[in-house]
């Protein structure tokens, strides 16, 4: 069976998370997070409900700001500033989105855009963010298409597919953009269990092409497979982390141990 | 009979023609202003200003609490004299008078605007966030998804309300009739006094409006049909 290589500390950072802190109201839900992703790894982001994956992953491409911390993609700083209130806002709203474009989201509802068609989907933000000619980004979404197996539904609309099939479309959209980054929050948790194969292959192969990815994940043995690091997240901080097989198989934590059981025993 | 509705010159047909014209061209400028409070008002009504939430809640309080014929009046009566102490403030003396299309414009696209206010509100809140969160994490800038995003998807949820709030505004111009402006209403009711034949005229403008309510909701439908690509299955 394939194993990721082990992360490489010499390759570039992609993504640097230093000291993120994160509060909604008065519960803090990142308490100090510090992570750094180079490019080719494959970092998946497990723990239990509620212990932040979802929030880390969001303030990677500012969905959420955070209230502390600094946050660098390909070596450019994410500028904060302190905002009315006291609250921590974008210094630059057109940064975000510009680095925005170098990060690709896929949601764990797939978020397509239901008033347009997949193909319309996938090359909506190519020719409008990006300025790509619209036959070029036509050309290289069927492409896209084509790569996640749903060539053949270009010209249908969301409510149309499958489940799997809206999420490889999603995936497809992300991929246009180029990112340098893939973020994936829980993308087959709102699948029926018989399409869930189907995506985890589509980001298998990205992750063996060698794309920068960090994956929110529940699906264990899929973690095992694909991760160059394993991190394990528990009340908003970093409980462990390092490769899959050691965190996944011997872990030093007794949370990380329980967790693992209970997720096994649930056939998880 | 026939005679009083032809278009010879003993007949009214000229008349209710141009009155159907002009019940038309009132109905569609009130609704379009409507359409502008009702954005207005419904971004307002959403936005995160308190001083704008209660403004806008003040509009759409007063303008559906009060009789829509009082709202006319209020503007027909006291319009001038507010354009006329507007234009004093920037140095004009003289003497302003509104003419009836535009009283009756402002008027019922106020109370449309209300109307409208309510559906653009809701139609914004039912787009899924997520599908806004999608667009913002592919970098698009607020501007670019409110154009690409936001208003086709609250257009489609907006459509079959604002099918209502468009009949409603064709209705209500009937009531500025009471301006004298020659919509339809008007010249029924002049037709009438002077022919003493009430019931053939009212009738002849009830089958007026019915011919444009009917024709609108089935343009409405069409609208609403394209609209729903891809919200329900074909
Ligand atoms: N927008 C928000 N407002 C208030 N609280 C929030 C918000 N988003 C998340 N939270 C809270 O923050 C905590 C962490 O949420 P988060 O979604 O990051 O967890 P998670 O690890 O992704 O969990 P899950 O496995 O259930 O997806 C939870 O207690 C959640 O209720
Ligand atoms: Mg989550």
């Amino acid at each position: 069976m394939h194993r990721h290589p082990p992360t490489n500390p010499n390759a570039p950072e992609a993504v640097i998370v230093d000291n993120l802190h994160k509060r909604f109201g008065p519960l803090e839900v990142l308490k100090g997070v510090s992570l750094t992703a180079h490019e080719g790894d494959v970092i998946t982001l497990i723990g239990s409900s509620g212990s932040g994956k979802s929030t880390l992953l969001r303030c990677i491409n500012m969905l959420e700001v955070p209230d502390e911390g600094r946050i660098v993609i390909g070596g450019e700083a994410i500028g904060l500033k302190k905002g009315r209130g006291g609250r921590t806002i974008p210094a630059d709203a057109r940064q975000v989105d510009r680095l925005r474009t170098r990060l690709g989201m896929v949601f764990q509802n797939f978020n397509l855009w239901t008033h347009m068609t997949i193909l319309e989907n996938v090359i909506e933000a190519p020719v409008h963010v990006l300025g790509v000619p619209k036959a070029e980004a036509v050309h290289r979404a069927r492409a896209l298409l084509d790569k996640v197996g749903i060539l053949s539904k270009a010209d249908s609309y969301p409510v149309q597919l499958s489940g799997g099939q809206q999420q490889r479309a999603a995936i497809a959209r992300a991929l246009a953009m180029q990112p340098k980054v893939m973020l994936f929050d829980e993308p087959t948790s709102a699948l029926d269990p018989e399409l869930v194969g189907e995506v985890l292959l589509v980001i298998r192969q990205l992750a063996e092409e060698g794309n920068t990815m960090i994956l929110v994940t529940h699906e264990m043995g899929f973690a095992r497979e694909v991760a160059s690091e394993v991190v394990f997240l528990h009340q908003g901080r970093i409980e462990e982390q390092g490769p899959p097989e050691r965190v996944l198989v011997n872990p030093e934590s007794e949370r990380v141990r329980q967790f693992l059981s209970r997720h096994l025993s649930n056939g998880g | 009979m026939f005679e009083l509705l032809s278009f010879g010159p003993n007949g009214w047909g000229g008349q209710l023609l141009g009155g159907a014209a002009m019940t038309v061209a009132v109905s569609l400028s009130s609704f379009a202003l409507g359409l502008v409070f009702g954005s207005l008002g419904a971004s307002a009504k959403l936005s995160r200003n308190v001083v704008l939430n209660g403004l806008a809640e003040v509009y759409t309080t007063i303008v559906r609490g009060v009789p829509e014929l009082l709202v006319i009046y209020l503007l027909f009566f006291g319009g001038g004299g507010i354009v006329m102490a507007i234009g004093r403030v920037f140095g004009y003396e003289g003497y302003i008078e509104l003419n009836a299309f535009t009283v009756g414009v402002v008027s019922v696209g106020l109370i449309s605007g209300a109307y409208s206010t309510e559906v653009i509100r809701g139609a914004v809140q039912a787009v899924p966030h997520g599908q806004i969160e999608a667009a913002r994490a592919c970098g698009m800038s607020r501007w670019l998804i409110l154009r690409r995003i936001l208003v086709p998807q609250t257009m489609r949820y907006a459509l079959p309300g604002l099918g209502n709030v468009w009949q409603l505004t064709l209705k209500d111009t009937a009531l500025i009739s009471v301006t004298a402006l020659a919509e339809i209403m008007r010249v029924a009711h002049v037709a009438a006094g002077s022919t003493r034949q009430p019931f053939l005229f009212y009738t002849t403008a009830a089958a007026l409006y019915l011919v444009l309510t009917t024709v609108s909701t089935a343009a409405f439908e069409r609208a609403e049909r394209r609209a729903n690509r891809g919200v329900r299955r074909a």
